[in-house]
């Protein structure tokens, strides 16, 4: 049990800890090396709580691919150093406006956490029968491939097209790309490789390359 | 045991899909190919739509096949089908030839069907989400033109935001009624639950823009200017018939019992989308950009429709579908013909006096745009009279008279175009052209147009018994 706490506030803080660090680091690359360290403690959070299916899904798809994905986009757009200051001259910086967005976002979130009620009526998690057995991804496995088989291949069906029309819209033919031909390399004989030319004094010879 | 004969249409498309995209890997220059390849598949496809016909419900009653869903996939595979067909020759002219063009085109299609037949929210979107992503591919195919990637990239972001506000009403739907199937929805949802009526306007919002009715059509005319012409043919005429039955599934199944919610929102969108599509056209100089214009306006007629509430205003709208597809394949083809010294051209005032020396296209565009403006006895005229007259009989008069006055509004751009081809001075010769394809599909068009009133209740029995 008291390891069970302390792996639970040692994620908790870490988590907390990085997205502060997202916000407050200078350097944005490091901001999105927080960003990677934040989802994988919430995916360790989601781990601890038995739901490992949303854990590993947040593993691979926001660390795998999205944060990944930031990172390219920080590293190729060159703003690496963010100036932090409130004013320059008399113009207000984002930091005041985001401050600002940030206290209403705030305010909103506790008015709707203020005003919430549970609907009476609404399907509560006791009445579900839950196997303890059988793993969430195990539970899923079991659905995704039979009964919503359909959805599944639809999904895969998506997927395929945007891959073909990922391809067709950026691929392009190249002209002058130089390719390996194995049997056109074993075929040369000196004859058609070698030429002998009398070289003129102070005038070089032309060779096409 | 599943039994997938109910879903065989759409495992043999994906499976054609499949196979076309290894051939298209494998063979170089394989476009004409996979062309006649893709009409085969969906030839094929249309037959096993036939075969089921009944009312059936699988995977967790998600997936529904009835009258309503094979008749409006034989209606997307046979419009697709031509709309292949007739820009054939378009595609290989702007060079934007490749094999992957009917795949994607394919795999839209695909995702309509889903569209149609979903009985969940779940399938629902996915569906939309498949049919939306091959169109922003689709818009900006053409990527070396800078417009065509300009509506690309437009399109993608408008269509974004509507399926992220779309997504939010389905969670929200999901949350106050507790289930996402349709039939469980309907049982669960009553004009008390303010909740789900608010849910309800994000799902019309995302199915308004997806079928560009005002106020979400923004994005319709700088799309259909910039894509290439071909595509704006598909944009047209495919979507539209997935969105207005989608739509006619959700207002008919989990949406039934809150009426009164939904029908003075359906009322506001169409009128402002008749009365924008009238008014609006009237400046444009592209007819590319009419036609979008033109393709609002006659949303409009379709949701009046739809706004009625009955079974016989639903049907009225899938007929003024039917007849708007056969209508939007005849003008994209005379568009085809609009070229000039080997250069496709989309100014209206280059058809100026072309009846002298092209009386064919002429007298095709005359019929088309006459049956556009809603002109007896072409095809155009009963697809109104059959909404307007369910329209009246549901009592909403001030929405008829409306939509009759529009319809005059709209019928001076038409006629204004008839009017540049036979009365202006001939200034610019238009290429002959000797394809059969577009001329092929100009011709069924028209006889098709013209021929309507003959039997019109061929169509009309078909449709009213979709709805039992």
């Amino acid at each position: 049990m008291i390891a069970h706490a302390f792996f639970f506030y040692f994620f908790s803080i870490m988590a907390i800890f990085s997205a502060l660090m997202v916000i407050a680091s200078r350097n944005t690359v490091n901001s999105v090396f927080f960003l990677i360290l934040d989802f994988i403690s919430v995916g360790c959070l989601f781990i601890m709580v038995g739901a490992e299916f949303i854990g590993m899904i947040l593993l691979i798809v926001y660390v795998g691919a999205v944060a990944v994905l930031f990172l390219f986009v920080v590293m190729m757009l060159n703003v690496a150093q963010q100036k932090q200051s409130w004013f320059i001259g008399k113009k207000a910086t984002h930091i005041p406006s985001g401050l600002l967005v940030g206290l209403l976002i705030f305010l909103e979130l506790l008015v709707v956490v203020g005003g919430w009620q549970y609907k009476d009526n609404l399907m509560s998690s006791s009445t579900l029968i839950i196997n303890e057995q059988i793993s969430n991804t195990h539970q899923l496995g079991n659905v995704l491939y039979t009964e919503y088989f359909l959805y599944f291949q639809l999904s895969g069906i998506i997927l395929l097209l945007a891959m073909i029309g990922a391809i067709i819209l950026t691929f392009r033919k190249r002209d002058n790309v130089k390719t390996q031909s194995y049997l056109k390399q074993i075929s040369r004989d000196r004859s058609s490789s070698v030429i002998l030319e009398e070289v003129k004094f102070n005038k070089g010879v032309k060779v096409d390359d | 045991m599943i039994n997938l004969n109910i879903i065989a249409p759409e495992i043999f498309l994906f499976l054609s899909i499949a196979t076309l995209l290894m051939i298209g890997v494998f063979k170089q220059n394989s476009y004409s190919l996979i062309l006649n390849l893709s009409f085969l598949s969906l030839i094929g496809t249309g037959f096993l739509i036939f075969l089921n016909f009944g009312v059936n419900e699988i995977l967790l009653e998600s997936f529904i096949s009835d009258p309503l869903s094979s008749f409006s996939k034989i209606l997307i595979s046979l419009s697709c089908l031509f709309v292949l067909f007739s820009s054939q020759r378009f595609v290989k002219d702007k060079n934007i030839s490749k094999f992957e063009y009917p795949i994607i085109i394919l795999l839209s299609v695909l995702g309509m069907f889903f569209m149609v037949s979903s009985n969940d929210l779940i399938l629902f979107y996915l569906g939309l989400e498949l049919q939306s992503l091959s169109l922003y591919i689709l818009a900006s195919f053409d990527r070396k033109n800078i417009k065509s990637a300009e509506s690309g990239i437009k399109y993608f972001v408008l269509s974004a935001l509507s399926s992220g506000l779309l997504l939010y009403g389905c969670s929200l739907l999901y949350g106050f009624t507790g289930s996402t199937n349709f039939e469980l929805i309907k049982n669960s949802l009553n004009s008390g639950n303010i909740g789900a009526v608010f849910a309800m306007v994000f799902i019309l919002v995302g199915l308004a823009f997806k079928i560009s009715a005002v106020p979400f059509h923004m994005w319709t005319p700088d799309v259909y200017e910039g894509a290439p012409t071909s595509i704006t043919s598909f944009f047209a005429i495919v979507p539209k018939v997935a969105g207005l039955v989608a739509l006619i599934r959700f207002m008919d199944s989990p949406f039934k019992n809150i009426l009164e919610e939904w029908q003075i929102i359906i009322i506001f969108i169409s009128v402002a989308s008749m009365i924008l599509g009238a008014v609006a056209a009237i400046g444009q100089k592209n007819i590319k950009r009419l036609m979008a214009y033109s393709s609002i306006g006659h949303i409009g007629y379709i949701l009046a429709g739809v706004a009625t509430g009955t079974n016989s205003g639903y049907s009225s709208s899938l007929i003024y579908m039917s007849i708007y597809a056969v209508m939007n394949l005849g003008a994209f083809s005379c568009i085809y013909l609009m070229k000039k010294n080997g250069e496709y051209v989309e100014e209206i005032s280059n058809l100026s006096g072309i009846s002298k020396d092209r009386p064919v296209l002429a007298i095709s565009f005359l019929i088309i745009f006459f049956s556009l403006a809603g002109i007896p006895p072409l095809g155009g005229f009963f697809a109104k009279f059959y909404v307007f007259m369910s329209v009246i009989e549901s009592k909403m008069y001030v929405l008829a008279t409306i939509g009759l006055l529009t319809t005059v509004i709209s019928a001076f751009y038409y006629l204004k175009i008839i009017k540049t081809i036979y009365f202006d001075g001939n200034k610019f010769k238009l290429d002959d052209s000797k394809s059969l394809s577009v001329n092929g599909t100009l011709f069924m068009s028209c006889f098709i147009l013209i021929t309507f009133f003959l039997y019109p209740s061929i169509l009309n029995s078909l449709i009213y018994n979709l709805f039992g």
